[in-house]
C-alpha cells in the first residue's frame, strides 16, 4: 500500500538528475507569478513566437494523498479543453513531467486582475474606478459567466483575484474568467454537489451556500458577482466575514451576519426554500432568533443610490436563489443600457477628456533560479498538444520590471491561482491572503 | 460544451468505420487481428463493468471510461498500452471526471481481485502503476475529457414518442453500445434513435412513424442498429477461448520491464 506515496517520492528522487523534459525548451522563463497549495505559476516567453507572446503556466504537484492527477487539474483541464469563449481564459497547452508526475498547463497570461485593480485604485489612486471601466467589466464577467451557465458548467470560485484582464495587442481591457480547478459541470450530477465540499471563499459566498444547500445552483455565481460589482464600485469587500478555520462545512456565523447586517435577515415568507437549509434550521447561535437593525447597504452605497447600478445590485443579492437575477437577466439590466455604454476595452475613458489609468502589472519574482530545480526529468516527454491556435500576438517588451504599483512579489496566486487543499476543497484563501498583503 | 454536443470537441471527433478498424502496426506483428483487437476491448468493457462494479462506481463513469479506452486506442496500439492496465487507469480517470472520486488503491484491491481475462500469474497491477497510466491516457486523449452519452437523449424520446414500455430493452441496447465502436462513430442521440429503434421492433412495437415525424436521419440511425445485431451475431456467443488466445498474444510486462 506504501508503494501508492512512496512511487512519485522516488521517482522525482531519480529524476533529479536529469535534464528537464523537451517541452520545456519551448519556453523561456521569466518568473514566477504565483504559488498555491498545488504549485508553482511561471511566466514564460514563447521562444519561436516573435514579439514576446506570453504564457502563464500552472504547474500541478501529484496529490499527496497517493490519488494521482488532482481534482482541481482534472477539472480546469477538462473544461478549458471545451471551452471557447473571449472571457474565459483560453488553455494553450497542456504538457505531461512524466518523472515526478506533474502537470503543467499553459495559459495565455493576463497581465492584471480586479483584485489588484481594486487595490491600486483604494491604496494609491484613493479615487473611485471610473463608471465605463466598472460597467464594461461587470458586462464582461456576467457574459462570460452566462456562456458557462448555458453550458451548465458553475465556476464555484469567482473572486477579484479570479476575475482577469488582458493588457495588451487585440485583446487589451479584456476580462478573462480564471481558475476553473472548483468549477463542474452540474447537469445530471451523480451526487449532490455539496459532497464536493466547501465552495466559494468566503466573503464571496452566497446565503444559500452558507447554509448549507446541498443541490445549489448557478445562482452561487450571481451572488459573487454582485459581491465584486460592489468592491468595484465602493473599493471594500462587501461582507468581510472572518473565516473560522476550523469549520469543514460552508457555514460561517460572522459572514452569516454581516450579510443579514447589510441586507436584513432573510424570512421565510420572501425565501420559501429558507425553511430546509439545514444550518438555518438547526438554528446554530440562534441566527433565527437574532435582531438587526436597519439594514447597512443603503448607507454604504449612498454614492449611487437609486442608479440602475444600485437596482442590479439589490437584485443579484435575491436572497432566495430561484429569484436571484440570471446572468442572462443581469445582462439585458437598464444598467448596461444606459450611457456609458460598455466596451470590450475596459481601460479606454468612458468620455472624451476622461484621464485613463495605467494599472501596474501582476509581479513577477524574476529571482528563481529555473535552470537547476525546474522541471526535472527525462525521456518520456509529453508532445505538447497540438492545434492551438493563437488569437493574438502581444506587443513585445520585458515587462518583468514593470510593477509599479505593485509591492509584493512571490506571493501572487496566479493566473487567478488560489491556494487550495489538493481535495479541491477551497481554504478560503482570500481574506487570509488579503490580510497577509 | 456541456449543454450542446454540436459545439462539443466531442462532434468534431467522430470518426468513421474504417478509422476504428485500423490495428496498429505493433500490434499486426504481434500477430493480433481485428477479432482479436475486438474481443480484447469487450473483454477489457466488461471487466472496466465488473470493477466499477465492486468500487460503487455508476454506469455513466463505466460509460466515460469505456469511450476513453476505444478512442485511446484508435490511435494508440495494444501493446504499447496495455489493456489491463488501462482498463483501470480510463475507470480510475473517469471517476474524476464524472466527479464520483474512486481512491486508486480501492481500485487496484479491486483489479487484483477480478483479474482481467485470463490470467497467468506474472501479471500484477499496483498504486505506481495506474498513477503512470493515468497520466499516459491523459496524454493519449489530448486531455480531452468531457464525454457525452445517449442516456438521457433516450429517455427523452421515449417519453416523447410514447415508448416508455420498452424503456428496460432499450436501457440493455445502450448498455451493450459500449460494447462496440459505436460511441466514436455516431452523435449520441443517433446512438439512443438506433437503439429505440431495434428496441420497439424486439418488443413488437412500432416506432417509424415517430422517427418519421422527428426527421431524424433514418440512414445514421438504422446503421447504428445494424452494428448492434451485428455485435449480438458475431460476440454475443463467442468462445472465450478465443478471447484468452487474443490476450496471450499481448507480452507480458513485468514491473522491471515496465519501468
Amino acid at each position: 500500500m506504501d508503494r501508492s506515496g512512496g512511487g512519485t517520492a522516488s521517482s522525482a528522487a531519480r529524476a533529479k538528475a536529469v535534464a528537464r523534459p523537451s517541452w520545456w525548451d519551448l519556453y523561456e522563463v521569466v518568473g514566477k507569478i504565483g504559488e498555491g497549495t498545488y504549485g508553482l505559476v511561471y511566466l514564460v516567453r514563447v521562444k519561436d513566437k516573435a514579439q514576446g507572446y506570453k504564457l502563464a503556466i500552472k504547474k500541478f504537484k501529484p496529490s499527496k494523498d497517493g490519488d494521482g492527477v488532482s481534482p482541481t487539474a482534472i477539472r480546469e483541464i477538462m473544461l478549458l479543453r471545451e471551452c471557447c469563449h473571449e472571457n474565459i481564459v483560453k488553455l494553450v497547452n497542456v504538457h505531461i513531467n512524466h518523472a515526478d508526475a506533474s502537470l503543467y498547463l499553459a495559459f495565455d497570461y493576463a497581465e492584471y486582475d480586479l483584485y489588484e485593480i481594486i487595490r491600486f485604485h483604494r491604496e494609491k489612486l484613493q479615487y473611485a474606478i471610473s463608471p465605463y471601466t466598472v460597467k464594461s467589466l461587470m458586462w464582461q464577467i456576467l457574459n462570460g459567466l452566462h456562456y458557462l451557465h448555458s453550458n451548465w458548467i458553475i465556476h464555484r470560485d469567482l473572486k477579484p483575484s479570479n476575475i482577469l484582464v488582458m493588457r495588451e495587442g487585440d485583446e487589451a481591457g479584456v476580462v478573462k474568467l480564471g481558475d476553473f480547478g472548483l468549477a463542474r459541470i452540474y447537469q445530471a450530477p451523480l451526487k449532490p454537489l455539496s459532497d464536493n465540499g466547501v465552495v466559494v471563499t468566503v466573503w464571496y459566498r452566497s446565503p444559500d451556500l452558507l447554509l448549507g444547500a446541498k443541490h445549489y445552483t448557478p445562482a452561487v455565481d450571481v451572488w459573487a458577482v454582485g459581491c465584486i460589482f460592489a468592491e468595484l464600485l465602493t473599493l471594500k469587500p462587501l461582507f468581510q466575514g472572518v473565516e473560522d478555520k476550523g469549520m469543514h462545512n460552508p457555514f460561517q456565523i460572522d459572514q452569516i451576519d454581516k450579510i443579514f447586517k447589510v441586507l436584513g435577515p432573510p424570512s421565510v415568507d420572501t425565501w420559501p426554500g429558507l425553511a430546509h437549509l439545514p444550518y438555518w434550521q438547526h438554528n446554530r447561535q440562534s441566527i433565527q432568533n437574532k435582531k438587526y437593525d436597519h439594514p447597512l447597504l443603503p448607507s454604504m452605497t449612498a454614492h449611487f443610490a437609486k442608479t440602475a447600478a444600485y437596482d442590479l445590485l439589490t437584485k443579484m443579492f435575491e436572497y432566495d436563489p430561484a429569484k436571484r437575477l440570471t446572468a442572462e437577466q443581469a445582462l439585458k439590466h437598464e444598467y448596461f443600457r444606459q450611457e456609458p455604454l460598455p466596451g470590450k476595452n475596459s481601460f479606454v475613458s468612458g468620455y472624451p477628456g476622461e484621464k485613463v489609468v495605467v494599472y501596474p502589472s501582476r509581479p513577477v519574482d524574476t529571482s528563481l533560479d529555473m535552470g537547476s530545480n525546474e522541471p526535472t526529468p527525462v525521456g518520456n516527454t509529453a508532445n505538447p498538444a497540438s492545434g492551438q491556435q493563437r488569437r493574438f500576438q502581444q506587443q513585445g517588451g520585458d515587462q518583468s520590471g514593470s510593477g509599479q504599483g505593485g509591492t509584493t512579489t512571490g506571493s501572487r496566486l496566479g493566473p487567478g491561482g488560489s491556494g487550495r487543499r489538493s481535495d479541491g476543497r477551497s481554504q478560503g484563501q482570500g481574506p487570509s491572503k488579503m490580510q497577509r498583503r | 460544451m456541456a449543454a450542446d454536443f454540436w459545439a462539443s470537441y466531442q462532434s468534431k471527433q467522430l470518426l468513421s468505420v474504417e478509422e476504428v478498424s485500423r490495428v496498429a502496426e505493433e500490434d499486426l506483428e504481434l500477430g493480433l487481428t481485428l477479432q482479436d483487437t475486438r474481443l480484447i476491448k469487450i473483454a477489457m468493457t466488461t471487466y472496466m463493468r465488473d470493477l466499477a462494479q465492486q468500487a460503487k462506481l455508476r454506469q455513466r463513469v463505466v460509460a466515460t471510461a469505456v469511450c476513453y479506452m476505444r478512442r485511446m486506442y484508435v490511435s494508440k496500439s495494444l501493446c504499447e498500452y496495455d489493456p489491463r492496465l488501462v482498463a483501470p487507469a480510463c475507470l480510475y480517470l473517469a471517476s474524476k471526471a464524472e466527479e464520483s472520486v474512486a481512491q486508486a488503491k480501492l481500485l487496484v484491491f479491486y483489479a487484483k481481485k477480478l483479474k482481467p481475462g485470463p490470467e497467468n500469474g506474472a501479471y500484477q497491477l499496483e498504486v505506481k502503476d495506474l498513477l503512470d497510466m493515468e497520466l499516459r491516457v491523459l496524454e493519449a486523449l489530448d486531455f480531452r475529457l468531457v464525454v457525452y452519452h445517449p442516456y438521457r437523449a433516450a429517455v427523452q424520446y421515449l417519453n416523447d414518442a410514447k415508448l416508455t414500455d420498452v424503456m428496460q430493452t432499450t436501457w440493455s441496447l445502450l448498455n451493450d453500445v459500449y460494447r462496440t465502436d459505436l460511441p466514436l462513430l455516431h452523435p449520441p442521440h443517433v446512438v439512443a434513435l438506433g437503439c429505440i429503434h431495434l428496441a420497439a421492433f424486439l418488443k413488437d412495437r412500432d416506432a417509424k412513424p415517430w422517427l418519421e415525424d422527428l426527421k431524424a436521419d433514418m440512414h445514421a440511425v438504422r446503421a447504428v442498429q445494424m452494428e448492434l445485431l451485428d455485435h449480438y451475431e458475431q460476440y454475443a456467443n463467442i468462445d472465450p477461448a478465443l478471447t484468452a488466445a487474443a490476450m496471450a498474444k499481448l507480452p507480458i510486462r513485468t514491473r522491471a520491464a515496465r519501468t
